[in-house]
């Protein structure tokens, strides 16, 4: 492969490293004055997420193992092994990407609020997608609903199907050790001050803040979670966190709550005044970094974009209505955005 | 919810002493069974395993072996009128899975058993003598947490159909909408909503996304709050007695009279009816089973927020 070309013999080539990493993009007009955000492009992966780090390491580790077969390896009729996973779309998208092209089956257990579009791209991935109702009032870190499904297809089928498991699989952080963390270390040529993280699986945070923290332990690395209640698809509250092992408080310096209402709000500015087309997940990120921002300074913040717009259409198209509705009923005028008092 | 049931930390002494432990042990022997058990037992004869999972994509996407399946929608209510199946269509659903009325039934789900303790009620309705839930449910079952992996399959068990017969009705078990009503106004027994808080105050009809729900929100007045969640354990599987006893007491429930149980749809409910009537052994305890998506529809009938 060839980086300065850009010219591949597989799409694989393109995940990201340290030698190929995603895009560092300065935002100059929505960080607060005085101090300097990066947004990490993490939807220019191959397959459109972050996810792309921790499915190929997950990935690889079970083609080390020698647990996954192309379909019809075996001669005619052989289905192969592939992978069932627990997902809210982003890893599941990666996961069926890589199984595309290496010819295994791959199979997704998503929540029914997974957003249609990330459904699709499940299908049009080929992965077999189960939808899995939202529980009424879950017990928390039970093993119902997608994690169940995901497990009971793992042990029922286990000819067919392994299950990687994100929420317990350490190859998801060593992902961010292997490349997330060295990236960002070369690409800010070791300024970074400040790193901005959501929480889903965990694997993000814990992977970079351990590779960052032994090159500079003065980073200072925030996670930025939704109020309770929130519609955030991928991200968790740290109330809702029992499911994942790879949760370390300790590589996280400092935990903020921010509006969940500001995600898509956000992310609309980011794409306005940016021309960032960045996901909700990314716009609560932002809306957290400036509430930093705007108590200290933050000599060279990195922000994950964990995904771009393009997988919520439907999340932006209802955030823009209501924005319009606000306009029409302050008679036209725009409101304040409502993130800028810190 | 603390473990130390006494405040003032005395030995718990509940309905006259060490008797009375051995007979809690002994009636939950009756109707619970643990994975361990379960395990030990799947080649058993007159042992028959049913799965009623909530999410009914779950038991052909793996179920335990030996199990046969009973879907809550389709098999156990009349698919007509609204109301629970009829006893010839149990006779005629049993039979097709070839269970007779000596075997010893025992029941999972997902959900810490939502649906698994709704067919126990049905199954008790019906008379079925030994009737036993697997405690944790299929959650504890797929639990790795012990580290034991236990199989599940996606064989579906040969069965020879067999002749089953049920007894009549008993309709004791069982609160209809007349007799809330009565609860209302004479007091007469307690009342349990087993919903989310949010559904008890009226914040929400019903959790989002349900299709089963009803005109108005609140609960029925003079019930108390008493979510199905809290009788069990971070695995799924049921507290214990006084664990149990104190939530309930706690919450104004006084164990010595009649209680009736509702929640939507009457599976949450039947959660905590089994928990009342065969954990603690409480004499009447029913089943509102039309439950809010029935009462919260009713013109006329008070409702409290």
């Amino acid at each position: 492969m060839n980086h300065t070309t850009r010219v591949y013999d597989s799409v694989l080539d393109l995940l990201p490293s340290e030698e190929n990493p995603s895009p560092l993009v300065r935002l100059n007009r929505l960080a607060p004055a005085g101090s300097t955000l990066y947004v990490k492009l993490e939807w220019l992966n191959p397959f459109g997420s972050v996810k792309d780090r921790a499915a190929a390491e997950m990935i690889a580790d079970l083609e080390a193992q020698g647990a996954l077969r192309p379909a019809g390896q075996e001669g005619d009729g052989d289905a192969g092994r592939g992978i069932v996973e627990p997902t809210s779309g982003n890893t599941g998208i990666s996961l069926a990407g890589i199984a595309a092209v290496r010819g295994f089956p791959m199979r997704a257990v998503v929540p029914a609020k997974v957003p249609e579009e990330k459904r699709v791209f499940l299908k049009l991935l080929g992965a077999e997608v189960d939808v899995v109702a939202d529980a009424m009032c879950p017990l928390p870190g039970s093993e119902d609903g997608t994690i169940g499904l995901a497990k009971t297809h793992a042990r029922a089928s286990s000819e067919r199907y392994a299950m990687p498991n994100q929420y317990e699989n350490r190859a998801n952080v060593r992902a961010h050790q292997r490349t997330t963390g060295p990236e960002i270390w070369r690409q800010t040529e070791g300024k970074v001050t400040h790193v901005f993280v959501s929480l889903g699986t965990c694997g993000t945070v814990t992977g970079l803040s351990t590779y960052l923290k032994a090159k500079n332990p003065a980073v200072r690395v925030i996670a930025v979670q939704p109020s309770a209640g929130h519609a955030v698809p991928g991200l968790r509250n740290t109330s809702e966190l029992a499911v994942s092992a790879l949760y370390d408080r300790s590589l996280i310096d400092e935990l903020i709550e921010v509006d969940h209402r500001l995600a898509y709000a956000t992310a609309v500015e980011l794409a306005q005044r940016e021309g960032l087309l960045a996901g909700p997940s990314t716009g609560l990120i932002l809306a957290g970094a400036q509430q930093v921002a705007g108590r200290e300074r933050v000599g060279l913040g990195v922000l994950i974009g964990c995904d771009g717009a393009f997988k919520y259409a439907q999340g932006f198209a209802a955030e823009l209505a209501r924005q319009d509705e606000q306009t029409a009923a302050t008679g036209g005028l725009r409101q304040a955005q409502p993130h800028v008092a810190v | 919810m603390s473990a130390t049931v006494n405040s003032d930390r005395k030995p718990v002494v509940v309905n006259g002493g060490p008797r009375a432990g051995e007979a809690q042990a002994a009636r939950r022997e009756r109707v619970l069974v643990s994975v361990q058990w379960l395990q030990e037992n799947l080649r058993t004869p007159g042992v028959r395993v049913v799965e009623i999972s909530v999410d009914t994509k779950l038991y052909a996407a793996g179920h335990i072996p030996g199990a046969v399946e009973l879907n809550w929608n389709t098999d156990l209510q009349d698919q007509v009128r609204r109301d629970i199946v009829s006893k010839e269509g149990l006779e005629a659903l049993l039979s097709a899975r070839g269970i007779v009325p000596s075997d010893t039934i025992v029941l999972y789900g997902d959900h810490s058993n939502w649906f698994a303790a709704y067919a126990f009620w049905l199954l008790k309705i019906y008379g079925h003598a030994d009737v036993r839930l697997l405690d944790g449910g299929r959650a504890r079952w797929l639990s790795e947490k012990d580290g034991v992996q236990r199989p599940l399959t996606t064989e579906v068990p040969a069965v020879r159909p067999s002749v089953y017969t049920a007894h009549p009705a008993d309709t004791s078990l069982r609160a209809h909408l007349v007799d809330v009503l009565g609860i209302v106004h004479t007091r007469s027994a307690g009342l349990v909503d087993v919903r989310s808080p949010d559904e008890f105050t009226g914040k929400v009809i019903a959790p989002p996304g349900m299709s089963e729900t009803a005109q108005r929100a609140g609960h029925v007045p003079g019930a108390v709050s008493v979510p199905w969640g809290r009788a069990v354990n971070e695995d799924g599987t049921f507290k214990s007695d006084d664990e149990l006893r104190e939530l309930y007491r706690t919450a104004g429930i006084n164990l010595e009279r009649p209680v009736v149980t509702y929640c939507r749809i009457g599976e949450r409910s039947s959660h905590s009816w089994f928990v009342l009537r065969h954990l603690l052994g409480v004499p009447d305890v029913r089943n509102y089973d039309g439950s809010w998506t029935e009462y919260g529809s009713v013109v006329g009938v008070p409702i409290e927020r």
